[in-house]
Order: structure tokens, then sequence, then C-alpha cells
């Protein structure tokens, strides 16, 4: 039987853009281009590469965002080489927190079948990286996160976690939830043949309530957590420039024993 | 998604991803691999297998021969989108472009799969040979003259200012042949592989910071099969036109690339650079000049795309007069905007960090080359003004 490959994707705001929030505090998905985050594309190399070395392997990449994240993102995923498309888009999502979206994400990937989750290690915009763990709890699957190497066989995942005292292998048995880091290996650019092919890859669109999912454990409303006040960080003040005329060394060693870092 | 002018009239879903893909693969080699390789004297091989395996060398050649089944204005987005990250690839110019087109529309099927496959995937590079000593702009006078001998041809005569000769597999040779009925001579196309006795060529020493080298080459009856003449001995002219649409495009391609780039380094010191309390950038005279500069090479840019959409539509001719302005629109745009960028930086501009001085010359390429910018003026003046000519 094939091997399932799931990867949850997400649709972030361009971040070498000029990020803002919306003025319900949400990310302003209006005033910065989106894209596939850029962290997730190491996941879906990571599916392709598993895909690649497997006999019989199908790429199902699922999504759960705004109108604009199935063109915008997933069809990054699907012209590098991903199979098909789940993209679930429901008005009442709109401010879900990490919770509601791993929420719909168990779902969506329970709807789809599943041998193997692959996650990227956060996302560009959220950045907190917990997301992975929280769909291995909610599917009741193993958790093996932070991968740089990552490999199936004999109905198992083994990979490589680097930290920064040890580095640790690690094994679980499919079905079972695993991210990759920004160390796993370059993410390959689409081909013109992927870039042509991708578009007529078929993307199932789904609801909330094709999911069975209430509206209110969602979305704002359903959201654990609540944001009061956002300020856009403060612009950096201009640095001190030393100008060695013979003097230099000492101006740095005052400058710095001025801040109490010597 | 915005729906702008370009979205809904000329750029499709895929050609802009097929632009985000290619510039995505430019940004990850960099201009810094591009100046590394010509200080050191190499070809940007890695770059050019890379963007072939991807496909993007051979998006216009037909899908059964290995290419990606698309048109000129494809093959045209991916050498500019290289451009503008500091890596143009000049052979894109002649080997898919010039060469691949002209065997996928007169090749014969032995020649197609002798040689399709190999350009569409970057593994084969064909240079093309056309200009001579004493012919210049004036392709009437070309003097490399085909004769048959048995079953074979002998092919003879002198040519200059080829690039990339050394690198290719092969050269497309411009030559004519004698018509037999009136001794009239005709051009006609033949391919020589690089190895063949009698073909000999030699580097022209040149100012230019480029991978790509010129060369002069040397015919000296050169034996070549039957099966080396492209497609039919009477078609020649067509064939030779065909060739050469897509190389004024591909031409204006490179120099709105090199400029895009060019201004976006110019735009980010402006932006930055700061001597008294504003940035650079906020005085008009530093400002201006860089707007300008970006005017003109998005009407350029408009053009070129124009000229790849008649084409692509199969009208050569109207194609030819379109391809002809962009080709000139977008080498005054890019040198322009070269220009200013290096006086936007002032010294800076000159240095070899900022990598814009090199830029100067070679930027005046797409002025000269394919034809000069007063041959294109000609050809204005005459095809579509409808002017007396001078010669």
């Amino acid at each position: 039987m094939s091997l399932r490959i799931v990867v949850c994707v997400k649709y972030v705001p361009d971040a070498t853009g000029d990020r803002h929030f919306a003025e319900d505090l949400t990310t302003d998905r209006d005033a910065v281009d989106g894209l596939l985050s850029e962290l997730d594309e190491y996941a879906v190399e990571q599916a392709l590469q598993i895909s690649e070395a497997s006999d019989d392997a199908e790429i199902t990449v699922v999504t759960v965002g705004p109108e604009e994240a199935n063109k915008d993102g997933l069809r990054k995923a699907l012209s590098m080489g991903a199979d098909k498309g789940v993209h679930v888009v429901d008005d009442a999502l709109h401010g879900s927190d990490v919770m509601g979206t791993s929420l719909v994400l168990a779902k969506a990937v329970e709807h789809v079948g599943y041998d193997l989750v692959v996650c990227g290690m956060a996302s560009t915009d959220g950045t907190m990286g917990v997301l992975p763990a929280l769909l291995a709890e909610r599917l009741g699957v193993p958790q093996v996160t932070l991968l740089s190497e990552v490999a199936v066989a004999d109905g198992q995942v083994t990979g490589r976690r680097d930290g920064d005292t040890a580095t640790e292998r690690l094994a679980a048995s499919l079905p079972a939830v695993v991210s990759v880091t920004d160390q796993s290996g370059e993410a390959r650019y689409p081909s013109f043949k992927g870039i042509m092919a991708a578009k007529k890859k078929p993307v199932e669109e789904l609801q909330l309530s094709d999911l069975g999912i209430e509206a209110d454990l969602v979305g704002l409303g359903g959201a654990w957590t609540a944001v009061d006040s956002a300020d856009a960080r403060p612009a950096r003040t201009a640095g001190t420039i030393v100008k060695d005329e013979g003097e230099g060394g000492k101006q740095l060693a005052a400058f710095l024993a001025e801040r109490k870092f010597i | 998604m915005s729906f702008t002018f370009d979205h809904v009239s000329l750029e499709s879903e895929e050609r802009r991803e097929l632009r985000a893909s290619v510039a995505a693969l430019g940004r990850s080699f960099g201009r810094r691999y591009f100046t590394d390789c010509v200080r050191e004297g190499r070809q940007t091989d890695e770059l050019w297998h890379k963007a072939g395996a991807l496909g993007f060398l051979g998006v216009n050649l037909p899908q059964e021969y290995g290419g990606g089944g698309a048109g000129l204005y494809e093959l045209a987005v991916v050498l500019e989108e290289l451009g503008a990250t500091g890596c143009p690839l000049l052979l894109m110019v002649v080997s898919p472009a010039i060469c691949g087109t002209v065997l996928a529309r007169f090749g014969t099927e032995e020649q197609k799969q002798r040689w399709l496959p190999g350009l569409a995937d970057g593994s084969a590079r064909m240079a093309f040979g056309i200009t001579e000593p004493d012919a210049g702009s004036n392709s009437h006078r070309i003097t490399t003259t085909a004769r048959r001998d048995g079953g074979d041809w002998l092919l003879s005569g002198r040519k200059v200012f080829i690039s990339g000769v050394d690198i290719a597999d092969a050269t497309l040779i411009v030559g004519r042949t004698e018509d037999a009925r009136t001794g009239k001579l005709k051009p006609c196309l033949f391919v020589v592989e690089r190895g063949t006795p009698g073909f000999e060529f030699r580097q022209i020493a040149m100012d230019l910071s480029a991978p790509e080298k010129q060369f002069q080459v040397f015919l000296d009856d050169v034996r070549l099969p039957a099966g080396a003449l492209v497609g039919d001995e009477d078609a020649g002219l067509l064939q030779l036109f065909a060739g050469l649409n897509p190389e004024r495009v591909m031409t204006a391609a490179f120099s709105l690339g090199m400029g895009r780039y060019a201004l976006e380094v110019a735009v980010e010191y402006a932006r930055t650079r700061q001597v008294w309390r504003e940035p650079i950038g906020a005085h008009q005279a530093i400002a201006h000049p860089l707007a300008k500069c970006r005017i003109e090479l998005e009407l350029a840019a408009l053009m070129a795309r124009k000229a790849a959409v008649l084409y692509d539509a199969g009208d050569d001719m109207g194609a030819g007069e379109a391809a002809n302005m962009a080709k000139y629109a977008a080498a005054e745009a890019g040198a322009a905007a070269v220009d200013t960028a290096v006086h936007t930086l002032g010294g800076n501009g000159l240095t070899e960090e900022y990598g814009l001085a090199s830029l100067l010359t070679a930027s005046r390429v797409g002025r000269i080359a394919p034809v000069s910018r007063e041959m294109i003026l000609n050809f204005v003046s005459h095809h579509t003004l409808g002017l007396p000519k001078s010669y």
C-alpha cells in the first residue's frame, strides 16, 4: 500500500515585506503579499525526498488559510512536486490561534488519511514552533520534531535532531508527525514542468462543516489567547561610529566599559 | 492577488511563477558567484546546468524533444530574471533562442533528435556564427560559402565576434550556397561540430567582464556531411529570420535584466546612504534619474513582451518591428540604468565591491549587438516610416 504523506503548510505574509497588524490585531494580509512559509518549503522538500526513495508514495499538502492561500501558497508546494492539495477555508477561521489551527489541521489530516505528517519547524509569521507537537497530540500519534535528517523505512520514521549539546537519533513507528528544520537540506525550486503541472493538480476545498468542527472552537472567539495591544518595534537608533585615528581601540574599550560589557 | 495590467494582459500565473522560481534560483547564486567566475576565468556552469535541469533553458523548445513546450516569452523571462539577480547567461541568446528555434522550426528530424534534447536541458550548447569581418551589419555581403563535393559540403569563410565557440558543442554557421540555376548566392545554415577538421577559432581579447568569450572563426574547406545543412537549401533566408527575432528579444531581456540589477543596487544605496540629514535618495537630483530609469526599463519591457507575444503567435513580420524596437529601447534603458546607478554611488560606483563599473562596458553590448542601434533606426526609418534608403 502506498505511503501517504501529508505536509502541513502555512500561507504567511512575506517576511521581507513591511508587516503590520490589522485593526483587530490579527495579521494584516492586505498590506503585504502572501506566500508559502519559507520554513515549510523544507518540509515539502523532505516529503519529496521520502517519496522519491519510496516505491509508492503520495504527497498531499494541507493548508488552513484565506482564499489566496491556495494560489499563492499551496500552488508553490504543488509546483515543487506534491501530488494534491487540501485547502480549509472558512470565514469563521479568521483570527485562529495555534490551538484552533492545530484542531482544524488534525481533522483535515484525518480526512485525507496519513501515514506520515511532515511540518516545518515553525511558521515565519507566528514563529511559535509548537504546532507539530499539538497536532501529534490531537492525532494521538508519536511526534519526532526538529529533525535535520529524516527517512522512512519498514514502517518507521527515523531522524536526527541536532541540539546545542547533543545529537539525538530518533525513531517512531508510523503513523507519526515529524517536523524538519532549515538544516534538513535546501528546498528545490519549482521546475518549469512542475509549474505547468501544478495548475492541473487537484485541490480539495473544505469548510469547517465538512470536517465537523464547531465554529466557536476556532477563530478569534475560540482562541485560547487574546491580543490586548501591539506596538511596532521601535526604530533602531543610529549606532556610534568609532573612527580609528590612533585611539580607536581605547574608544571601543571605553564604549564597551560604559555599557558594562567589559 | 492584485489584478494589474501585467497580470491580466500579459503574465499568466504560470509566467509569474516561472519568474519567481528563476529569480529564486538566480538569487541563490548571486552577483558574487558571477563576478568570481569572471575573475577566475571560469564559466557559470553550475548555474547553467541547474537552470537546465529545472527546464528553464529549454522552456521554448518542443516538449517531444525535451523542452518545456512554451515560447520565446518564457525564455525571455528566464534570461531577464537571471540578469536581474546579477547572473545573466549570455549563451541563452544563441543556444536555445536562435539555434534551438531554427532547428525546431526547420531542422530535419535527425537534427532535432541529435540537438534539441541537449539544448533543452543545457547538456549541449550551440553557438551562432553570422557576423563576418567584411560584412558587419550588411548580411547580404556574407562570403562564407558552401559548395558541393559529392554528397558532402565544403564550407569556407571567416566569422568574427562569435560568442562561446569554445564551450559550444557546435556552431550554427550562416553561409551561402550558389543557386544552381541563377548563379546567385543564397543564405543557408550549417551545423558545424566543434572538432570538425578545418574549423578553427581564436579568442578575441575583449575589454568585457563576461565569462563567455568572443571568437574569430576560420573555416577552411570544412567537410560537412549532407545532414549538416539545416532543413531546406532553398529556405535559408526564412530560417535565418526565424532565428533573428528571438535573438533581438533575448538581447532586450539581457539588457533589461542588467538594468534592473543596476537599478536595484542604486536604489538600495540611495535609501541607506546618509551624508547629511536624509538618505541621499531623498534628494531629487538622485531620485529623479532613478525614477526615470525605472520608467524606461518598464516601457522597454512592455515592448519586449509585445514582440515575444507576436512571435509566439506566429507573426514573424509583426514581431520583427516590435523586436527591433524592444532591442533598441531595452539597450538604451539598460545602459542608462547602469550609468545612473554608477553616479548614484559616486566613488563606490567604481569599486569592485559594488560590481557596477564592469557593467558600464557590458551594458554597451546591447547597443552594438546583434545589430547596432543605428541599423535599428535605419530599419524603423525605412520599414516603419517609409523614408528613402541611404544604402
